[in-house]
């Protein structure tokens, strides 16, 4: 160290500023990003093959097949159970591998967020005009510039109508006939949807952020807790067509499945209320093969094609002229198809701010610990 | 490197003639499995360490390691303790459970069986682990249900029915038998050196069976009562399906707290990693309690 440099700053003052940089290089060396998904990733992947990444009910053999013949592209379909299972594996580094994958609103929401969605090519899709006009502008994403919407539908209670009478018709059955259904009910388990329940049945909003509301639906819920066998998001189906549920809360979707196999158990959307949940196609920035990409979302918005699916996989279709080509029976299908009376009912989850989410947890971890 | 004392004549002159230093033997040999270790345990387990020391991060965020915030998180609230004393004694309960069912059938297999068909048996005692985890709980379920076989196998006999399904004893009962067999494996395998001389001297000396068992059978496979006892308890501390499909409302476990916070709504993968380092810690004081005790009370043999 020359001596001039040690005149002109003190020993002290060098210390701390030698200090102060050591410690921003190591925290800049150490302070590598958590699970970044990068979007300068070289393309490089074999145009013959995409890969999608979406919820077991909406594919089957015949549509990847069938997709296969048309455009010679071969589909590996990997698929989740959950939004948030989707993000964090995505995150953590296998989004990289997808071209398309079908989110929910609220995770679109998340993962535009993020940045990880690309902006569609409007001129590179063809039949959109078919979605309908109330699917058409998404609160989570105006004006659909980032996503496709490919099914849509409600949350509500599955129940055998043989053994309750009379039937449910709000969430405050669960309350008033603890007795009668006391083990033999089951709600979703998503945290959102449940303290969501709770808050509707106090008429309180899906998406409030009010840490007081939040605190009732947490204590309506405790109350109810002993009379709940668990919280499951797919276990109760055999239970419930066995006779040892007498209820289960859970989406429209599975209702129609759990209905098709035993026309006793039927499906009601609560009147005060529910949440509507739309699943849509985006293409995420990293996608190795966009050509691909818009094939298949070309391929799914076909009219014959979005029809044939809804008739094999009982999933509601956004698409007006697929429901045209749909069986009577199907249309009529008011769990599958709730008028809009119902709809208008229904909230959309929004994403809600960090705070609110880990109030949820708390009180999630608190409902299912004690 | 100086070479050992103990090194014989012709080996240190079949080194020399290889011209090869001496450490590397050990090293070709350790290398592969040891880099193995680093890369896939080592690293993994440092970097869940170093994310445990960030509060609250979430995928996407710059890891900058300032504390211990997560850890106090664990014993401040109320929830989280009793959701770790839940799974020990989840695990802890499967551990007995499985000892007193897996010890009389390790013993069975390894003195009683024909030796021609021990293997089978063994085999035969292994066969449901190759079955998928999952499926294996949703048996369980249809089993243990209301109006399922057990209970319908009850009222055919007159009996009540029980309720079990969605309470803890389906726990214990699924993860039991998920996890008898490793304890009847590792059971067996230090019940078949028993030394029968032993009890025939005791039986000699006027030992009624009760006591020469507990006097010479169990003091003979008392490492492998702890080993298979240590499996299985840090298989079931880490047990995720069991408890999630069988537990019902409140079977909130560690590996299920850990799983909520790395996929579920808030993506907390500091909290997490802060729970997966807890569960670490457990496993590795159970391992060296394991070591300092479990050998002295052999030396006394």
């Amino acid at each position: 160290m020359s001596s001039r440099f040690v005149s002109r700053y003190s020993r002290r003052q060098f210390l701390k500023t030698s200090l102060a940089a050591l410690s921003s290089t190591s925290l800049a060396g150490c302070g590598w990003t958590l699970a970044e998904v990068r979007s300068d990733r070289p393309q490089t992947s074999n145009s013959n093959e995409l890969r999608i990444y979406t919820w077991s009910n909406y594919i089957d053999e015949t549509l990847l097949k069938e997709f296969t013949a048309q455009t010679g592209v071969r589909v590996i379909a990997d698929t989740y159970d959950s939004n948030d299972v989707m993000l964090a594996t995505f995150q953590a580094g296998k989004g990289v591998a997808y071209s398309v994958v079908y989110p929910s609103d609220y995770a679109i929401a998340k993962m535009l967020d993020l940045k990880l969605l690309a902006a569609l090519d409007k001129s590179r899709i063809s039949g959109l005009e078919n979605i309908l006009g109330k699917f058409q502008n998404s609160i989570y994403d105006p004006g659909n510039r980032h996503h496709v919407p490919v099914s849509w539908g409600t949350t509500g209670l599955i129940y055998n109508s043989e053994k309750l009478n009379p039937a449910p018709e709000d969430w405050d059955y669960l309350w008033q006939n603890r007795n009668t259904l006391s083990r033999k009910m089951t709600l979703l388990s998503e945290p959102r949807e449940v303290l969501g329940a709770s808050l509707r049945a106090q008429g309180f909003s899906y998406n409030t952020t009010n840490p007081a509301e939040l605190r009732k639906a947490y204590e309506k819920l405790a109350d109810l807790k002993p009379a709940i066998a668990t919280f499951t998001t797919d276990a109760w189906r055999d239970q419930l067509l066995a006779g040892d549920l007498l209820l289960a809360m859970g989406y429209s979707i599975d209702g129609v499945l759990v209905a098709q196999e035993n026309p006793n158990m039927k499906y009601v959307v609560p009147k005060s209320g529910s949440s509507l949940w739309t699943d849509a196609m985006v293409i995420p920035k990293t996608a190795p093969n966009p050509e691909a990409a818009y094939a298949w979302i070309n391929y799914m918005l076909q009219p014959a094609v979005a029809a044939q699916v809804t008739e094999r996989l009982f999933f509601a279709t956004p698409n007006q002229a697929a429901f045209d080509q749909l069986s009577t029976d199907l249309r009529d299908n008011q769990a599958l198809f709730p008028p809009d009376s119902v709809v208008e009912r229904c909230e959309n989850l929004k994403p809600l701010p960090q705070k609110s989410e880990e109030l949820i947890e708390k009180y999630w971890t608190k409902l299912t610990s004690s | 490197m100086s070479s050992p004392a103990s090194t014989s004549p012709s080996e240190s002159t079949v080194s020399k003639d290889l011209a090869t230093p001496r450490w590397l033997e050990p090293f070709a040999l350790l290398g592969p499995a040891g880099i193995w270790l680093g890369l896939m345990l080592v690293i993994p387990a440092l970097l869940i360490f170093e994310l445990s020391l960030v509060p609250g991060i979430r995928p996407g965020e710059v890891v900058n390691p300032s504390g211990l915030e997560n850890y106090f998180q664990i014993f401040r609230e109320d929830v989280y303790r009793q959701v770790v004393w839940r799974s020990l004694g989840f695990a802890l309960g499967t551990t007995a459970i499985c000892l007193a069912l897996g010890f009389p059938v390790a013993y069975f297999i390894a003195q009683m069986v024909p030796k021609k068909w021990r293997n089978l048996v063994l085999v035969g005692f292994v066969l449901p682990l190759w079955t998928s985890s999952l499926l294996r709980s949703y048996a369980w379920i249809t089993i243990l249900r209301p109006t399922g076989v057990l209970n319908s196998f009850l009222t055919s006999l007159g009996l009540p029915a029980l309720d079990i399904l969605n309470r803890p004893p389906a726990v214990f009962i699924g993860m039991s038998y998920s996890l008898l067999p490793y304890m009847v494996l590792i059971l067996y395998a230090s019940l078949e050196k028993l030394d029968r001389r032993l009890l025939e001297a005791a039986a000699d000396l006027g030992a009624n069976p009760l006591q020469s068992f507990w006097k010479v059978t169990v003091p003979q496979s008392l490492p492998g009562i702890a080993a298979g006892c240590l499996l299985v308890f840090i298989t079931g501390l880490g047990d995720f399906i069991d408890p999630e499909l069988l537990g019902g409302a409140s079977s909130m476990t560690m590996a299920r707290l850990i799983y909520n916070q790395f996929l579920g709504v808030t993506r907390n993968w500091g909290f997490g990693s802060a729970l997966s380092m807890m569960i670490v810690l457990a496993v590795s004081l159970a391992i060296a309690l394991l070591l300092k005790y479990g050998d002295r009370s052999s030396a006394n043999l």
